[in-house]
């Protein structure tokens, strides 16, 4: 990681952004032989979204659509460290989602059916077999269990070190603080980009930016859906385990998990005008501290050690927006993630499979950029976000 | 062996330690009496398990397992009759521990990421075998034994004109001044009464206008909303959590010590000048038997003042004589240009402002290490610039206790050309253990500039996160109804 060395004149494919969903393009366009790949990056290494998650991996969602994709995703993470040369430290607890109303119970059971369509391994839990993988549950609140036992958590230092190694290995250009300023075309197509005063021409751009998604896209003079937004995560002080899988409050738009360090991660959602900044908030430590103590009060004693927040980009239906952008030939963008931890492995190889090959892969043929003004966007009613309203 | 000085007043009453009885007296902290008690050593860091102890530094070194509860603070807790303290990270039982042969690893060997090597790569069975371990291990202490029974202390919200944090000499001039202007004046403080240390270190003071509004046994954590909005905790848990508001905030929370860059700094024995002096002054505690004393300036009039309590103090030096501290379980002796038996070393400096409020009133960017101008005034010696830090001159300083993370590893890491503080924390996981990086950011940032030879306040230091295990889940959880989301 030399900071100080010259950039390149040119590049082949050059990627904005080094988060976890540019590192895992790079690695993909790499490892199909691509060369003189350059990836920029305007902040440090693992600043983004993807220093600041909560590292969850679910395998399956309640639609179709979101399910194939992520479950494909969540299949390539179980061989990931294999495949990377280094421990992404990938770890298969499963993943609880807890439903407490009727409404969501009735969901969970959809869902299942969903599954079972997917060819997915979920299950219903009876009380019984709930108080077995999660015992310090405040089982009494609880309607509903969908456990998945093939999912689970990464922790995004591992995985983005992972990544990163990988890249470097493989030839790929990295370079952090060097913020693109510009995106050129010429004849019709973008041509390059610019840090500060100096031009770099490459035959395709790929928007990787986050939540910085939207002014790339300006940059680029194309449009793009979705907008900035804060997500807010908390750490409780370690203790040995009490929390075996990663867990969904559904009903507290709540996700969390206890982390092979001890700490408990994780936060609420709560409705507020989105906001963009990384300073942390009062609101979303209050509701995730109340989801906690009630529905494991064993940690109501426990210290909370930090707060933190991050920018991700939301799409409209909070789908991905990934593929060619219509507007722009050689113009690509992977953006809109909400789940882009656990989406990575899939989008990365998908993505680079449309750039080499030019073929759009059925199960990422759904998130295309242009979904929306084609009026078919993706509902998917099983996640931990809303729109603010 | 008793460290209890003559002059001690407070009703007798005993506690357990490691299931074995020992006595204190009402108005001890669990942590003053244990060290009364000869007791030193009184938690284990959770990998090469060092042992720690009561030193106002690294609040690590006084968490403890109280009546079923873990990770109390053994200097924030009061004794009382009958309590059962137990020291953690230990198994099966603190008595016959077997995790201790942990310290016959070659510190060299345990890094503080080390749960992300390569030994055990993810995706087979044999890595959740090794993660459960890790996490065991990792986790220190048994989860609480009940859960939280009843609704959470609820919140409440305060307004004043003028907010003052910090009841020093220089917090209660600030609030008597602001309340002789006819201001609503709110003095905030940690502690349970005002300028307590300046007090036990001999200071004659001015009394309180008794139009300040005091809340003491708060401690003020965190800034949000660019300054507008503050939450401070009680120490006491059973207490909601405030939010406070105000037209003007004034920082007076002073100076805080940070360990010197030497092998051994950790040792139990070491503290700084505060908590000696509540131990000397208002526990009638010695902080040993034999005591050196080390500062940047203060260490003569710190020494004078200990000796007319009571302690025997043996050396008094510059703080840049000290080459390391030296000791297995506890300081035995620090080296000086001369070897100087001793059983307690005494930090009077230097001091360092806690500057986590500005940073969180003002940090802004996308990458939040800009510090912009932030809407806090300071008062006293939280206003004067901070020394800078002399660089360490050994790779084996420890810079992060918590975890482990030694000079040498980050000097593999800045090898290959990783230079940013940021990353290096991630990395290493230096300053994420329950001290939050205070002190070790500022350890870490002294010893990158020393290697890279820039200076100090040319780095930015790693975002200083509320709260810092300030605030419980329940008194959190108390601030629902109390803090709006933002509309
Ligand atoms: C609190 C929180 C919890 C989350 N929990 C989960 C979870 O449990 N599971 C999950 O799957 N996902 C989770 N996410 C979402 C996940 O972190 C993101 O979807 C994912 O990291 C997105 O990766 P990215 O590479 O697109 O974005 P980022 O990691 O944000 O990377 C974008 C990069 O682009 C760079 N950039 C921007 N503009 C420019 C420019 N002009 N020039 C150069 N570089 C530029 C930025 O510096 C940044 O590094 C969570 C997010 C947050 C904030």
């Amino acid at each position: 990681m030399n900071l100080n060395a010259p950039l390149p004149k040119r590049c082949s494919i050059l990627i904005v952004g080094a988060g976890i969903q540019g590192l895992s393009l790079a690695f993909n366009l790499a490892e199909r032989g691509v060369r003189d790949i350059l990836v920029l990056d305007a902040g440090y290494w693992q600043g983004g979204a993807s220093g600041r998650n909560g590292t969850l991996i679910r395998g399956a969602f309640s639609s179709v659509e979101w399910t194939c994709f992520f479950a494909y995703s969540n299949q390539l993470w179980h061989g990931l460290s294999r495949r990377l040369g280094e421990n992404v430290m990938y770890s298969m607890r499963g993943y609880s989602m807890i439903g407490e109303r009727t409404a969501t119970a009735e969901l969970l059971h959809r869902t299942r059916e969903v599954h079972r369509e997917c060819g997915i391994d979920s299950q219903l839990l009876d009380p019984a077999q709930l108080r077995n993988v999660l015992p310090a549950l405040a089982h009494e609140r609880v309607s509903a269990a969908l456990h998945l036992p093939g999912s689970g958590v990464a922790p995004h230092h591992a995985a983005m070190h992972a990544y990163h190694k990988a890249c470097e290995r493989l030839g790929v250009t990295l370079r952090y603080r060097t913020p693109v300023a510009a995106i050129d075309r010429s004849a019709g197509r973008v041509s390059g980009v610019r840090v500060g005063e100096q031009r770099i021409d490459a035959d395709v751009v790929v928007l990787a930016g986050g939540a910085n998604s939207n002014a790339l896209a300006q940059m680029a003079g194309v449009p793009l859906e979705g907008y900035p937004m804060r997500l807010e995560a908390m750490a409780l002080e370690p203790t040995r385990p009490l929390i075996g899988p990663a867990v969904a409050l559904l009903d507290r738009l709540c996700y969390m998990h206890q982390t092979a360090r001890g700490e408990v991660v994780g936060g609420a959602e709560v409705a507020e005008r989105p906001q963009d900044t990384l300073n942390a908030d009062v609101p979303v430590m209050a509701a995730t501290a109340k989801a906690y103590m009630e529905m494991f009060p064993q940690l109501g004693q426990a210290r909370i050690l930090r707060q933190w927040a991050g920018l991700v980009h939301i799409s409209p239906d909070f789908g991905p927006l990934l593929g060619a952008h219509p507007a722009l030939p050689g113009l690509f963008v992977s953006a809109g993630w909400c789940y882009g931890h656990a989406g990575a492995p899939a989008a990365g190889e998908l993505l680079a499979r449309a750039i080499v090959e030019g073929t759009v892969d059925e199960r990422m043929k759904p998130f295309a950029v242009e979904r929306f003004v084609q009026g078919r966007p993706v509902v998917e009613p099983g996640i931990v976000l809303s729109h603010f309203e | 062996m008793s460290l209890r000085l003559p002059g001690a007043s407070g009703a007798p009453l005993s506690f357990s330690w490691n299931g074995r009885r020992l006595q204190a007296l009402a108005g001890d902290s669990v942590a003053q009496a244990l060290l009364a008690n000869g007791i030193r050593g009184l938690a284990w860091t959770r990998k090469a398990h060092r042992p720690m102890g009561l030193s106002g530094l690294y609040t690590t070194g006084v968490l403890a397992r109280v009546d079923g509860v873990p990770n109390v603070r053994l200097d924030q807790c009061l004794v009382r009759e009958g309590m059962q303290v137990s020291r953690q990270n230990s198994w099966p039982n603190p008595r016959f521990d077997l995790l201790r042969l942990a310290r016959l690893v070659p510190s060299g060997w345990i890094k503080g990421g080390f749960e992300q090597s390569n030994l055990v790569p993810s995706g087979g069975r044999l890595f959740q075998h090794w993660e459960a371990l890790l996490a065991f291990l990792a986790g220190v202490a048994e989860p609480a034994d009940q859960g939280f029974a009843g609704p959470p202390p609820v919140g409440q919200r305060l307004r004043a004109e003028v907010l003052v944090i910090g009841a020093g000499p220089a917090g209660c001039a600030a609030a008597n001044r602001a309340a002789q202007e006819g201001r609503e004046v709110l003095l905030v403080s940690r502690g349970e009464s005002a300028a307590r240390y300046a007090r036990q270190a001999g200071a004659a003071l001015a009394p309180l206008d008794p139009r300040v509004r005091c809340l003491f046994g708060v401690e003020v954590f965190g800034a949000y909303r660019e300054g507008r909005l503050l939450l401070g905790a009680p120490i006491d848990p059973a207490r909601g959590a405030v939010a406070l508001e105000a037209d003007e905030v004034i920082l007076a929370t002073g100076r805080r010590v940070v360990p010197t860059l030497v092998p051994g700094a950790w040792l139990p024995g070491v503290m700084d000048a505060r908590t000696a002096l509540a131990l000397a002054a208002d526990r009638r505690i010695a902080p040993g038997k034999s005591v050196v004393v080390l500062g940047d300036g203060q260490q003569q009039a710190l020494a004078n003042r200990l000796r007319q309590l009571g302690v025997q103090v043996v050396a008094v030096a510059e703080v840049a004589e000290l080459q390391r501290v030296i000791g297995h379980n506890r300081v035995r002796a620090v080296q000086l240009e001369r070897l100087q038996p001793c059983d307690a070393l005494v930090l009077a400096g230097p001091g360092l402002f806690d500057d986590s409020l500005s940073f969180q009133a003002s940090a802004s960017g996308r990458l939040q290490l800009v510090g912009a101008r932030s809407s806090l005034r300071r008062a006293g010696s939280t206003a004067e610039p901070d020394p800078a830090l002399a660089p360490a001159q050994d790779a084996a300083v420890l810079l992060c206790p918590c975890f482990d993370v030694s000079g040498r590893e980050v000097d593999e890491l800045l090898e290959q050309g990783i230079d940013e503080l940021e990353v290096i924390k991630r990395l290493t996981s230096c300053g994420m253990g329950p001290c939050q990086g205070q002190p070790c950011w500022d350890s870490l940032r002294a010893y990158v500039a020393g290697r890279l030879g820039v200076p100090v306040l040319q780095l930015a230091r790693p975002t200083l996160r509320p709260p810092r295990r300030a605030l419980t889940v329940a008194q959190a959880a108390g601030l629902c109804d109390v803090v709006e989301p933002l509309q």
